[in-house]
């Protein structure tokens, strides 16, 4: 589901590995951000470049994932979102809430 | 049997034992997909979910047992029927794994053909109580008469008002669609979407439901009749909501003024309303600006007035009227959902021929629920 790409001193770096972020995936990927934020206590960045589609179900667990990153005082950012992918996120104003990069290098 | 075609995951470390399984499987139609190690097996289950699991018991590093155990420790793998292979006929084993919750033995022994059909009457099985078990609930909700979509649309003079909704895979979902006529002035329209699917995001679709009627009522009472304070009345208590802990949802909601004919609105996190303008044959946008309702508290939620003129329309919809299937996966647009309402609307047609021509042929590619209100001032 997701793979730690890249652990420094302040962040880790994961990588979504499935194309389709929907309903069947989002319970497994919300246990395992969480877990990763419980463990390392840093500020987790997702990134997305795999993912062409995601649904309501998904949406729900990564702002589960945000508010639990928020009461542990860490922090989500997303980067490289597809353009459909980002499109929706914006629609549903749900860019107001995440910090979105185009790239990883860019939100560093 | 099986009707549509199914996945099994065969774990065997054993790769001509996998290799002559796997085509026994293919050729009686259930997809094969397979591990050598309970590791691997565990790396594939995180990007696929099978129809059931059947495993080697004597395997290297992680052996069976200790697999099934890893499995039964993960909410979203302990319910895959689960199936043993082993050479061993130990009673004690036996019984170990059926405290794993393991549905059965099968000796490495028996027929190829014969572990098969075990196998393909599991999956029939397992299938077959699940629909009983979604038939059992669709009664207790009806006899319930439990409803999270209206049977008809209000009459509203002025205007006419309707919709179509169609939960996804005929379960019901997360759309949740109401129309309270407050008094003889004002009539509230709400239209929302609990983020998830089925069963799940349906019964939470209640808990919001009640909070938002109650909302109204207390804004009425108070003489309140802004849909954006209702708003964030409804989204301050649904936060302070155990209960609905990381349960969210869109929310359009909109209300009716009889006397002036105008229309407010607020959207919490929903998709931007079209307006269709009749004069000029235009159709736009009309963006809310309010988080999901059960995100952050104190949210704000800022309120529109929308003037229609003589035959002008407003469609209000969830993210299922935007999402479809086809050959390349799944899809969101926007954009080209709005274009076919504008071509579709260039041609006069009603909503009656709307529903027909537009949204009925979208069932066949539908991946969640659909509900869209349709508002028309009439002549």
């Amino acid at each position: 589901m997701i793979k730690i790409v890249k652990d420094t001193t302040d962040h880790l770096l994961i990588e979504i590995e499935v194309s389709e972020a929907n309903l069947g995936n989002s319970d497994l990927f919300k246990s395992q951000v969480v877990q990763l934020l419980d463990r390392h206590k840093k500020t987790v960045i997702i990134d997305f470049s795999k993912v062409e589609y995601i649904d309501s179900s998904f949406l729900g667990a990564l702002v589960a994932i945000l508010k639990h990153a928020m009461t542990i005082k860490q922090d989500i950012i997303l980067v490289s979102l597809k353009k459909d992918v980002h499109d929706l996120l914006k629609l549903i104003r749900l860019d107001k809430v995440f910090k979105i990069y185009p790239s990883y290098n860019e939100a560093i | 049997m099986a009707t549509n075609l199914k996945t099994i995951l065969l774990v065997d470390d054993n790769q001509l034992f996998l290799k002559m399984l796997s085509q026994a499987f293919k050729k009686s139609g259930i997809k094969c997909i397979t591990a050598e190690s309970g590791r691997h097996a565990l790396e594939i289950l995180s990007t696929t979910i099978p129809d059931a699991i059947l495993s080697d018991y004597e395997m290297p590093d992680m052996n069976g047992m200790e697999f099934r155990q890893q499995l039964m420790d993960n909410s979203s793998f302990k319910d895959i029927p689960f199936v043993f292979l082993t050479y061993i006929i130990d009673n004690d084993l036996m019984l170990k794994g059926f405290d794993l919750e393991a549905v059965d033995y099968v000796i490495k022994d028996t027929p190829v053909n014969v572990i098969v059909s075990k196998l393909n009457n599991l999956i029939y099985t397992v299938q077959k109580q699940q629909e009983l078990s979604k038939s059992e609930i669709k009664k207790a909700a009806e006899a319930l008469n439990v409803k999270s979509i209206p049977t008809k649309s209000p009459d509203i003079k002025g205007f006419d008002v309707d919709f179509w909704h169609r939960p996804y895979q005929d379960i019901p979902g997360g759309d949740f669609i109401d129309f309270i006529q407050a008094n003889e002035r004002y009539t509230f329209i709400v239209l929302g979407d609990i983020m998830g699917k089925k069963w799940m995001a349906w019964f939470f679709t209640f808990s919001y439901l009640s909070y938002i009627r109650s909302a109204i009522r207390f804004c009425i009472l108070n003489q309140d009749y802004s849909v954006g304070s209702i708003l964030q009345k409804v989204n301050d208590v649904i936060c302070l909501d155990d209960l609905l802990k990381d349960i969210l949802s869109s929310l359009s909601l909109l209300m009716i003024d009889n006397e002036t004919k105008a229309i407010s609105y607020a959207g919490a996190g929903d998709l931007p309303l079209l307006y269709y303008q009749a004069k000029t044959s235009q159709l736009k946008q009309i963006n809310g600006d309010g988080l999901l309702l059960g995100l952050f508290a104190g949210s704000v939620y800022t309120e529109q007035i929308i003037t229609l003129a003589d035959s002008d329309q407003l469609f209000v919809f969830t993210d299922g009227m935007i999402d479809f299937s086809d050959a390349g996966g799944n899809k969101s647009d926007y954009n080209s959902f709005s274009k076919k309402i504008e071509n579709t609307l260039a041609d006069n047609n009603s909503f009656d021929e709307i529903k027909k021509e537009l949204f009925e042929p979208l069932l066949a590619v539908q991946v969640d629920d659909c509900s869209i209100i349709n508002i028309r001032k009439t002549i």
